[in-house]
């Protein structure tokens, strides 16, 4: 019995003598692991030269990522290049033309400017009058434009859509002249406008990876600096304090763009109805087509952005006909008030949602 | 034999818990996510999400945010802008969402490295 147990106790004595090997060995091994594991953790910020600038502008906030050799200066010049723009096109600017034209009803415009209300008007044409830079009357009358909210009567409605319509306008050598609109606002246009150009000045610089936000608008140049897509988070229309999304949508060279009947409304003290900021220019009511919330992907953020309305405008089977009418030229992702998510086949492979996603197959 | 087979057992037990040490590190440090402050452009203010706490946070002109962080959520629960936007913005607690008060110029983002369901932008804000 005793030497059985001291036989044991020996054989213990000598494993321990292995122990402090086995220990030295494995603390080593676990070191390396560790090192391992926390380099590659931080080689990947070392990796590439990184700029991030935040600018606040066109009423909304923004956020710039740009990735690459030259990173700093090009992210410099996208800030100068924001708020250049912000004073050519914004509403109140005194430099720019839109105020003069408003003014006075008919002016000379500058090349930029006369490039983007083309543009408007040929959407316009295109969206059968849903995407329309007129409606400033409208967004007046109900508030959208002071913080003054108010549901305005039916004839002052009436009244405000005698001045809506951009085939009112007429340019021509340089020259806007309003006909008989009230007056343009290209902030339905002009943030979608500015991200395309801050992707183009990104690439004229050589830099190959970046993302920008401008009020959640999201346009990305080239993928992430990793080789992997940008995932773009969309809000969801009914879940804003849960803090989910819609869905996530992996992109390259694409603009993502989206209108929500969530983003700005007020509840009328009065019926205790809501009302958003959406009004669509036949009615002059806000949109009412079954739709919480239209994402538009493309490579034209100018594009993307005028769609985003005018699609909310449209309602899903008024955005599918004019998706096929375009020659599916962009992909989009509709949710309808009922929660039912409806994407295009584009990018069926790349959007991922925890809702019920059907895919439109024309 | 057999007690040599017993010693690189250990030694093999031992590797396994400093793999799992190495890995816990790891993935505690990528999963690892923060709520960001920025006034103005400026960092001012990084907070784990894990750990619950209330700051006032100073934005531009006098303005001031009252941030809450509690049970890996944060959001603004009062403040002192005219539009109470950032307000209405609800909780965040992914990587990648942002509430934001433009009259105080006051960003509040999580911010972290890795893959929670994280995005890199937001759209329809």
């Amino acid at each position: 019995m005793q030497k059985a147990s001291g036989r044991k106790a020996f054989q213990i004595a000598r494993r321990l003598s292995h122990l402090p090997a086995a220990l030295i060995s494995a603390a080593l091994a676990s070191a390396v692991l560790a090192s391992v594991a926390l380099f590659s953790a931080c080689a990947k910020d070392t990796k590439t030269a990184s700029a991030v600038r935040e600018v606040f502008a066109m009423d909304t906030y923004m956020k710039l990522s740009c990735y690459g050799d030259g990173s700093e200066a090009a992210a410099d010049e996208a800030v100068s290049e924001i708020k250049r723009i912000d004073a050519l096109l914004s509403i109140g600017s005194e430099s720019g033309s839109v105020r003069r034209v408003n003014e006075s009803g008919r002016a000379a415009v500058d090349a930029e400017t006369a490039l983007i209300v083309e543009k408007a008007i040929e959407l316009h044409g295109e969206t059968g009058g849903a995407f329309d830079i007129t409606v400033l009357p409208l967004m007046e009358l109900w508030g959208f434009t002071s913080g003054d909210y108010r549901v305005p009567e039916s004839s002052e409605i009436a009244a405000a859509l005698e001045h809506i319509g951009s085939e009112k306008l007429s340019l021509s050598n340089g020259e806007l002249s309003l006909g008989s609109a009230a007056g343009i606002d290209l902030g339905g246009i002009a943030k979608g406008y500015t991200s395309d150009r801050l992707t183009e000045l990104f690439r004229e610089r050589g830099i190959s990876s970046a993302c920008v936000s401008l009020g959640g608008n999201v346009q990305c140049l080239g993928a992430k600096p990793d080789g992997t897509p940008w995932r773009c988070g969309i809000v969801h229309p009914f879940n804003k304090d849960g803090g989910e999304y819609l869905g996530i949508v992996s992109v390259a060279d694409k603009a993502v763009i989206t209108s929500g009947a969530y983003e700005r409304n007020f509840t009328d003290a009065k019926t205790g109805r809501l009302y958003h900021h959406i009004i669509d220019p036949s009615t002059g009511y806000p949109a009412e087509t079954g739709l919480a919330s239209v994402t538009i992907v493309s490579s034209s953020g100018i594009l993307a952005d005028a769609l985003s309305t005018a699609c909310f405008i449209m309602g899903l089977e008024g955005s599918i006909d004019y998706w096929n009418a375009s020659g599916r030229a962009f992909d989009m992702i509709l949710m309808r008030s009922d929660g039912g998510i409806f994407i295009t086949p584009g990018i069926a492979g790349s959007f991922t949602s925890s809702g019920e996603v059907h895919i439109i197959d024309g | 034999m057999k007690k040599h087979g017993r010693d690189i057992l250990l030694i093999a037990a031992i590797l396994l818990i400093g793999g799992a040490i190495a890995l816990i590190l790891l993935l505690s440090r990528r999963q690892g996510a923060f709520v960001q402050v920025r006034v103005d452009g400026k960092a001012v203010a990084l907070y784990p999400l894990g750990e619950n706490a209330e700051h006032e946070i100073k934005g531009v002109n006098g303005g001031v945010n009252r941030l809450v962080i509690r049970n890996g959520e944060a959001w603004v629960e009062s403040a002192s802008c005219p539009d109470g936007l950032c307000v209405g913005m609800g909780h965040i607690r992914h990587i990648g969402a942002s509430v934001i008060c433009l009259p105080n110029k006051v960003v509040i983002a999580i911010v972290g490295e890795g893959a929670d369901g994280g995005v890199d932008a937001v759209t329809g804000q």
